[in-house]
């Protein structure tokens, strides 16, 4: 019990302060750094300390936005479970970037690789499922002539459906290809889907025959065949409007997809590459100046065209920003008057104890604080309440070691005497009972349902530091104050009387 | 230090922990002894307390098994919409509009003019066709919340909290008989103080869900409606009671070894008037956080602060007047040794 009370030890709790302390007022200590002003919004916030982002990572309902749980049904046969879960997270992580929301959490959850769940901050839940649930399809076409079309990317012609869709691609992937430097997309086709691939390649090489490399008549629009994302007979014949045809053919948008005003255009192009030989087979090899970014992206766009699975949303959860903000001053309200009340009120009962233990108080509060910046801790209003809760649990260690003292101090011990026998006596009923709170926590931590996972985590990181606190810090602050004979009185203690050595 | 010194020389006296009887030392070198502690005879009068806690557990768990309980959104699953309206519409003007959709709805009406309004499960489609609706007949609406559960989850819900309960009751108890069976009496002693820990536990377990029962179905309040929050709170009650019990476990512990000439009633009955300003204390400090938060939290955590509060209380008290007094009956039923 000794080496609690040993410079060393007093060294690093002091270290510990300071450290939390820095972590706390992380974004102030940037902004003075930069000579920047302490209030209002400034560039590079929250600040980047090598790599530590340091800021309060807020749950939904705090910041608000969409949570989504899915189901995931009707999984391919014959392939891992893992794998479709985690390409179906793929593109709906595709289809969320198109929202343009700033840290998307798409987690897989779930036995069996079931479940996935979607947070989104700032998106309403209609957005959302929108986005994320389109069914979009992915179509082939080839090109025909028509001397009425002037725009779009192959002015004399417009495409022409093929049969070919989504629902003949078994899949779609990145690799490198055999020469091994550049990136390629392999798409594997079902059975009709080769035969139907096969035959619109055999046309497309008959239609101008030639090595596309030599011969310039060999690279004629007819030897494309092109991939769109939802592309419609309506679309094709709104060709021969060439502001149409230019907007159609950009880049496939999902989010514009999803958010369509009526008469607005959005993009469905992926990819239009020339056929160089007949392909059968069932395989192709999509090549091109990609690098591994483009690969996937390109990938991952003729997959989205097919989710792997079907979702089903389980549930959907949307809180407003304005709610959420709400939300978060009522709580920091609600944790300063409580900790205001505990505070005065310990300093009432026990007076210089009750002192220093509302000091160890402030540390304690400082430390967790800067615990959930640093883990980071992704706090929920239920989180919080933990954090608050945790702090009255704070006091009962305290309380613990203040009952026993003024004990001791009766039974005729000198203070010194009392200080160090109080915390050696009340450290089992101390550890014991916290330790329950931890094993709740535990169990909660594991068996409880999502919401409740945040408050044991929170709550468990408050008992462990309040642990630290009432037994080192609060230990210390009395064995450092009570050096001084000033005081050493009855009435500053909280006792009926004091022995005098 | 002299002093320091002072405190090796009595403590070598007080602070062995002997696995046997035999080893106590003299008690008379122990200068705790006698502490001036007010002879309140807890144990004496335990039926008394006993029976004022059935007085509370008893028409919560009538209630519980003939009413239920008042169900929140999370555990009866349904599409919830929070909302507040530009123009200020009366409650039966927002009723009347919900009604005419057909779809089953209902309204509560919040503490900040707001709107609570809950349907059976609704489609993305179908939720955001009531929204137009009711904006179409009520005027601007802000949409503050919209949460959706499924049966699916409901069911989980209510299969983890259950499963959660049982968990943590189960692993206490082994805790407990660990830790405590180093009491004289051993393994079978610790196994009561474990039980009796668990049986004041599921005594405030069934103190929280009964009040809430009664609250939300007799009473029909709100505040009485379970939710996720509530299973947070019931789970942190189970810690909190146990926390406290183990108080005034660890204290009839330390005394057991060092006040032999006691009976085991006078033991326990010292024990729980040493621990007693300590429980009391604590909770009154926790209390008053909660009371906190019940005022200025906000409605989302209000019926979360109450329920805290009453397992709190009911912590507390079976504690000092059911845990330990049933260790005793306990004990006199099936002596150790």
């Amino acid at each position: 019990m000794h080496i609690v009370l040993s410079g060393p030890i007093r060294l690093i709790i002091a270290a510990v302060l300071v450290f939390s302390l820095f972590i706390d007022g992380a974004g102030y200590v940037y902004r003075i750094a930069n000579h920047l002003p302490l209030t209002g919004d400034v560039a590079g916030l929250p600040p980047n300390f090598g790599g530590w982002q340091l800021y309060f990572h807020k749950g939904l309902d705090l910041a608000g936005g969409t949570h989504i749980d899915y189901q995931l049904t009707n999984f391919p046969a014959g392939q891992s479970r893992a794998d479709v879960q985690q390409r179906t997270i793929a593109v709906i992580n595709k289809r969320v970037n198109a929202l343009g929301v700033n840290e998307p959490e798409i987690r897989g959850a779930g036995t069996d690789y079931n479940r996935i769940t979607v947070d989104l901050a700032g998106v309403t839940a209609a957005q959302a499922q929108k986005t994320i649930g389109a069914v979009s399809k992915l179509v082939y076409t080839k090109w025909v002539p028509d001397a009425k079309v002037t725009g779009g990317p192959e002015p004399g012609y417009k495409p022409q459906l093929t049969g070919l869709t989504g629902d003949d691609i078994n899949s779609a992937s990145a690799t490198i290809d055999t020469t091994g430097v550049s990136w390629v997309v392999n798409i594997g086709f079902t059975s009709r889907g080769a035969t139907l691939f096969d035959n619109l390649t055999r046309d497309n090489v008959a239609a101008c025959p030639g090595d596309v490399n030599t011969s310039a008549t060999a690279n004629c629009p007819q030897r494309h065949l092109t991939i769109w994302l939802d592309l419609t007979q309506q679309d094709i014949d709104n060709w021969e409007d060439p502001s149409y045809a230019g907007k159609v053919t950009a880049p496939y948008d999902p989010g514009c997809l999803a958010t369509q005003a009526a008469g607005t255009v959005c993009g469905k192009f992926l990819t239009d590459p020339i056929t160089i030989q007949e392909i059968p087979g069932g395989n192709a090899t999509i090549s091109g100046s990609f690098t591994q970014q483009s690969a996937n992206d390109l990938a991952t766009g003729i997959n989205s065209g097919s989710l792997p699975v079907d979702l089903v949303a389980l549930d959907v959860t949307q809180v407003s920003a304005t709610l959420g903000a709400e939300a978060v001053k009522l709580s920091l309200a609600a944790g300063l008057l409580g900790l205001s009340i505990v505070v005065l009120f310990m300093i009432l009962y026990y007076r210089i104890p009750g002192l220093l233990a509302s000091l160890a108080l402030l540390f304690y509060a400082g430390v967790v604080l800067a615990l959930f910046k640093f883990i980071p801790v992704t706090l929920t209003l239920a989180g919080i309440t933990g954090f608050i809760l945790s702090v009255g649990m704070a006091v009962d260690a305290n309380v613990l070691i203040f009952e026993r003292f003024k004990e001791e101090i009766r039974a005729g011990r000198t203070i010194a005497a009392a200080v160090d026998a109080a915390v050696r006596r009340a450290w089992p009923a101390i550890w014991n009972s916290n330790g329950s709170t931890l094993w709740t926590c535990a169990i909660l931590g594991f068996v409880g349902p999502s919401a409740v996972k945040g408050f044991a985590l929170t709550l468990a990181i408050g008992v462990l530091v309040s642990l630290v606190s009432a037994i080192v810090v609060t230990h210390n602050l009395l064995a450092i104050v009570l050096i001084s004979s000033r005081f050493r009185r009855a009435s500053l203690l909280g006792v009926d009387r004091v022995r005098t050595v | 230090m002299s002093e320091l010194s002072d405190v090796k020389a009595e403590e070598q006296a007080a602070d062995i922990v002997p696995e046997g009887p035999a080893k106590v030392p003299d008690k008379e070198a122990e200068p705790v002894k006698p502490p001036k502690v007010r002879r309140l005879n807890i144990i004496g009068r335990r039926n008394l307390f006993f029976a004022l806690s059935l007085i509370i557990i008893v028409p919560g768990i009538i209630s519980m098994a003939t009413h239920g309980f008042r169900l929140g959104i999370d555990f009866a699953g349904g599409t919830e919409l929070t909302v507040t309206f530009a123009n200020h519409p009366t409650l039966p003007q927002v009723e009347a509009a919900v009604d005419s959709e057909n779809a089953n709805g209902s309204v509560i009406q919040t503490t900040g003019g707001g709107y609570i309004l809950r349907y059976p499960p609704l489609t993305a489609a179908q939720t955001t066709n009531v929204q137009n609706d009711l904006q179409g007949k009520l005027g601007p609406m802000t949409v503050a919340q919209i949460l959706e559960v499924g049966g699916t989850i409901a069911g989980e819900t209510i299969e983890f909290s259950l499963l959660a309960v049982a968990i943590a009751a189960t692993g206490l108890l082994i805790l407990l008989s660990i830790w405590f069976h180093n009491v004289p009496g051993g393994w079978r002693a610790g196994f009561q103080f474990g039980g009796s820990a668990v049986a004041a536990l599921l005594h405030d377990v069934f103190v929280l869900t009964g009040i809430f029962s009664i609250l939300g179905k007799v009473f029909g309040l709100r505040i009485g409606e379970i939710d996720a929050f509530f299973v947070t709170a019931v789970l942190t009650v189970v810690g909190f009671s146990v926390h406290d019990t183990v108080v005034v476990f660890d204290r009839i512990r330390e005394n057991l070894r060092v006040s032999q000439r006691l009976s085991f009633e006078q033991v326990v009955n010292l024990s729980i008037m040493q621990t007693a300003a300590r429980s009391i204390i604590t909770s009154f400090t926790v209390v008053l956080v909660l009371a906190a938060i019940l005022i200025a939290g906000g409605p989302s955590l209000q019926g979360l602060a109450l329920a805290l509060m009453i397992g709190i209380v009911s912590g507390t008290y079976s504690s000092i007047f059911n845990a330990a007094p049933l260790l005793v009956v306990w004990r006199k039923l099936q002596p150790v040794r």
